[in-house]
């Protein structure tokens, strides 16, 4: 997507050379995206043991009622739902009314195609109508140019998130310290010259990665090789997801402008052998848990600005296949962390789980969605993002209320 | 270190006997040696275009190798492109010995799935990633291994999921190596009965059950790739009751354990035997494992399987929105060889559009890397050292975790400029570990060097470049003369350098928006 081009190679250049220190310090309301790829069954992450079709449906891998006890039961949150036990992380921040779950959120796509659910929550469009940008790419072209920087967008990973397309800047990175250029002693500024001159006159596709790359070059220099040590105790868990928000925290913490940051989770497409108190979704489900507790803490005070959500492209059949796992199926739990979310409870009801079983084989079924996506996004972007212009980021699309997000006190 | 050629040769023959396996790092000098006696080396002269616009000859071995080796150009030029595209196609025929000594050293790559379970999954991963990457760098048989990289996308497998990896090197060998230039529905249907891809996509665990809740549902992972991404495409045409009659077709194949471990079978028992219907056509009941070459006759020889192939195909080796009318060509093709991949093949790089889309493309990180070793005419043996820069772009191979494969859109690879900038930098100035490339040698080969000692008593030796010496240099990577302002660049940096900089202005030229397109 093109995006102004608002400053000639002279001015890029001399930006480079006096990479401005102006928004240092400023706090932003931020916003961690975390995608939960392969489609999560988050019917056994916020289990609903208070209804008895979930246990037919699910005779090997459902997840015991908290009144069964012990550590392989659910955590009980309420009359109808509970916490998969790995969850246990994330119940105090439940409890502090700043986890919120919205219910059966899903797209208007019924392929089933990962490719196809994924790219279209990433673009935030609806199914045949495709957008320029992902949606959090046209969120952050809302805003103010002037301000952003190659930090005001991070993905961790080593490619770019479609979410994250049609940003005016946005860097992909695993870790602010390998942000350098492998150049001998004294010939880096020499080099880096020659490569805006080289990239200075390319109009198509290397035109801004190669502007962000250079910017980003002098940007991070001021925060590398100072040690980093997560505030309040936080201990991240030791893997690449852990690390990933360790390196977002330390962004957000350190003051760079970082006003959105994305983070793959993968692993959710369990098919085959899912488990269920214990096994590949439990695993998943403990990094995630585990991962976002030590973020929260680490946040500390910086906590207020920050919201962040977990969504994923669809979710999973109601009920089990013959290999003990779940095929894809439709509509999704979204939770959501912050001072801005109306936590401490499940938004909207829980759609019958069985109702069209026998439309369930000619095509993916599950939850029916009863929210689409979209309303979920655009609630988290007005209302803890403060995006004014929220009709260019989902152009057409009337909202649905849910409620996830608090209204600001005027 | 000084080795008569008879001895080279020895080896060399001795080497290219055996079946493959020759662990020995020590032998690596001597290995690099004989390569050289086997024409793997730099020529003494290397032509270069030297055009304002992207040679199309150029273009054309940009786009049917893994980048230009010095002396590819002239050899291309000199025998013609018909020519040159059938030897080629018959790869069986082209002598890679040289390639042979490097790559065939992988002992694991030549086991069946059961010995692989002998070996750690780490040491498994690296021989398939280093395999590739040396076949990629130095094999004569280059357009089959364009094919072979393209395949292993279209039929990816993440060597990362379950005990894939311990099939993924039979796999390469039966199903992606044997087919890569053969039919079609040989490829898919090898494809189907691969252990690691019933691992991959759950096949293995497809089955009817006698299930409690009475739902006789099968795991429908694979059917539905097969469909979505291996055969007819997202738009196919198919229903998600094909993709559920599919799977019912597909249940029953297992994967032998512990006796024969990795071997594949078929369990009547748990095979659905019933009548099905795919995409209209009754598959009668009691067909038992023979319903697998029913579902592949229908969805290959689908229309939407015609066209979704010759469309990849066509993004890969032409433009991400190839036209119209070269799409319908190419899947009638498809059509009337049965799946015929040379014909294919010979009607993208033989049609009159072809030249058209020179410099279109942006070249992934792994034909980056390649074809920044090709046209070095590099010395390696893909140790860590090298794939990690793989790895930090995110293009090792068989890593990608999603089954639809690296990506081959430009704008998915943009984010990875910093590691080229600083792959092509170190590389030049040769500060990879155990990556070796001879400048000055191959400088004299494009007419890049000056062979009389004249200007290095010059105060500043990188004056001793001059303007037709950095043309032909420049040329010899991207295939064109350097415009005027990559020329003026390039002096300039030159002009600042206070030692000899031409390492870094050979990184430089690695590292341009020319020679990251193809």
């Amino acid at each position: 997507m093109a995006s102004p081009k608002d400053y000639s190679r002279r001015a890029f250049l001399r930006k480079l050379a006096f990479a401005d220190e102006a928004h240092l310090g400023t706090v932003n309301k931020a916003l961690v995206c975390i995608f939960l790829r392969g489609g999560a069954d988050t019917l056994n992450m916020l289990v609903p043991y208070g209804n008895d079709e979930y246990y037919k449906l699910r005779p090997n891998i459902a997840i015991k009622s908290p009144s069964r006890g012990g550590s392989a039961a659910a955590i009980k949150l309420d009359d109808h739902y509970g916490f998969h036990p790995k969850m246990a992380p994330l119940l105090p921040i439940y409890r502090e009314g700043r986890l919120g779950m919205v219910q059966a959120v899903g797209t208007d796509n019924f392929t089933g195609s990962h490719f196809e659910a994924q790219d279209q929550v990433d673009h935030g469009e609806s199914c045949g109508h495709s957008l320029g940008g992902g949606w959090l790419g046209r969120h952050l072209a809302t805003r103010s140019l002037a301000q952003q920087t190659p930090l005001s967008a991070v993905a961790i990973g080593t490619a770019l998130p479609e979410s994250l397309r049609g940003a005016p800047s946005a860097s992909v990175l695993n870790s602010i310290e390998e942000i350098k250029l492998q150049a001998p002693a004294g010939q880096s500024q020499a080099i880096a010259k020659a490569l805006a001159e080289l990239y200075g006159a390319e109009v198509a596709l290397l035109a801004e990665p190669s502007k962000t790359t250079l910017d980003l070059l002098g940007r991070v220099e001021k925060l590398q090789g100072k040690a980093y040590h997560p505030a309040n105790g936080a201990v991240y868990p030791d893997n690449t997801f852990g690390k990933g928000l360790r390196e977002i925290a330390r962004l957000l913490r350190g003051g760079v402008g970082l006003e959105v940051a994305a983070l793959d989770l993968n692993g959710w497409d369990t098919h085959f052998f899912q488990g269920a108190e214990a096994g590949l979704q439990a695993d998943c489900i403990e990094q995630l848990a585990v991962g976002l507790a030590a973020f929260d803490k680490d946040l500390g005070s910086s906590r207020s600005t920050v919201t962040t959500l977990v969504i994923t492209e669809f979710g999973r059949r109601s009920y089990e296949n013959s290999s003990m796992g779940t095929d894809h199926g439709r509509g999704f739990t979204v939770f959501a962390i912050g001072d801005r979310i109306a936590g401490g409870q499940v938004h909207g009801p829980l759609p019958h789980l069985t109702r069209g079983q026998q439309l369930d084989l000619l095509g993916p079924s599950g939850l029916a969605v009863q929210f689409d996506y979209r309303s979920a996004l655009s609630e988290i972007l007005v209302r803890a993002l403060d995006n004014r212009r929220i009709e260019n980021v989902f152009p057409g699309f009337k909202g649905q209320e849910i409620g996830l997000v608090k209204r600001a006190i005027v | 270190m000084t080795v008569s050629r008879r001895h080279v040769l020895k080896f060399a023959a001795l080497a290219a006997a055996s079946a493959g396996a020759l662990p020995l790092s020590g032998c690596e000098g001597i290995t690099s040696s004989a390569s050289k006696w086997l024409g793997e080396g730099i020529p003494s002269k290397v032509g270069v275009a030297n055009g304002a616009a992207v040679d199309p000859d150029f273009h054309f071995l940009s786009r049917a190798t893994y980048g230009l080796w010095p002396g590819d150009l002239d050899y291309l030029k000199k025998m013609g492109r018909e020519k040159w595209l059938s030897e080629q196609l018959n790869y069986e025929k082209i002598d890679d010995r040289a390639c042979d000594l490097r790559a065939r050293r992988f002992e694991t790559l030549w086991l069946d799935p059961g010995t692989c379970f002998e070996y750690k999954k780490p040491v498994l991963r690296d021989e398939l990633v280093r395999h590739m990457l040396l076949r990629a760098v130095y094999s004569k048989r280059q357009l089959y291994e364009v094919m072979v990289g393209f395949w292993s996308d279209h039929l990816n497998i993440d060597v990362g999921k379950g005990d894939a990896i311990y099939a993924k090197a039979t796999d390469d060998r039966t199903v992606i190596r044997r087919h890569a230039l053969g039919r079609f529905q040989d490829l898919i249907a090898a494809s189907a009965k691969s252990a690691a891809m019933l691992i991959y996509l759950d096949g293995n665990e497809n089955r009817s059950a006698a299930h409690p809740t009475a739902i006789n549902i099968p795991n429908e992972n694979y059917a539905r790739e097969l469909l979505e991404l291996h055969t007819m495409g997202v738009d196919g045409g198919y229903t998600q009751r094909d993709v559920y009659e599919v799977a019912r077709c597909l249940t029953g194949w297992r994967i032998h354990t512990p006796w024969q471990r990795g071997q594949i079978y078929f369990e009547s028992a748990e095979h659905d035997d019933g009548a099905k219907v795919v995409l209209g056509k009754t598959i009668a009941a009691g067909g038992g494992q023979r319903d697998l070459d029913s579902v592949l006759d229908i969805v290959c020889k689908h229309k939407s399987t015609a066209r979704h192939i010759a469309t990849k195909m066509l993004q890969h080796f032409v433009s991400e929105v190839p036209p119209k009318a070269m799409v319908a060509k190419v899947a009638t093709v498809f059509e009337k060889t049965g799946g015929d991949i040379r014909a294919m093949l010979r009607a993208i790089f033989t049609d009159k559009q072809f030249d058209q889309f020179a410099s279109g493309k942006i070249k992934r990180p792994f034909h980056f890397i390649a074809s920044s070793l090709r046209s070095l005419a590099a010395d390696t043996y893909a140790h860590s050292s090298l794939t990690e820069y793989l790895n930090r772009m995110g293009h090792a191979p068989f890593q990608y975790p999603t089954p639809d494969g690296y990506p081959d859109q430009s704008s998915y690879w943009l984010s990875t400029l910093l590691w080229r900038w600083n792959f092509a930098l170190s590389v030049c100035d040769n500060k990879v570990p155990e990556v070796t490339i001879q400048l000055t040698e191959l400088a004299t080969a494009v007419g890049a060097l000056v062979e009389s000692g004249e200007n290095v008593e010059s105060r500043k030796i990188s004056t001793s470049v001059s303007k037709l010496q950095l043309d032909r240099m420049v040329s010899h990577f991207v295939g064109r003369q350097p415009t005027t302002l990559e020329r003026q660049t390039f002096f300039e940096f030159l002009s600042q350098s206070k030692k000899d900089a031409r390492p870094e202005l050979v990184g430089l030229i690695l590292s341009s928006p020319a020679f990251q397109r193809c």
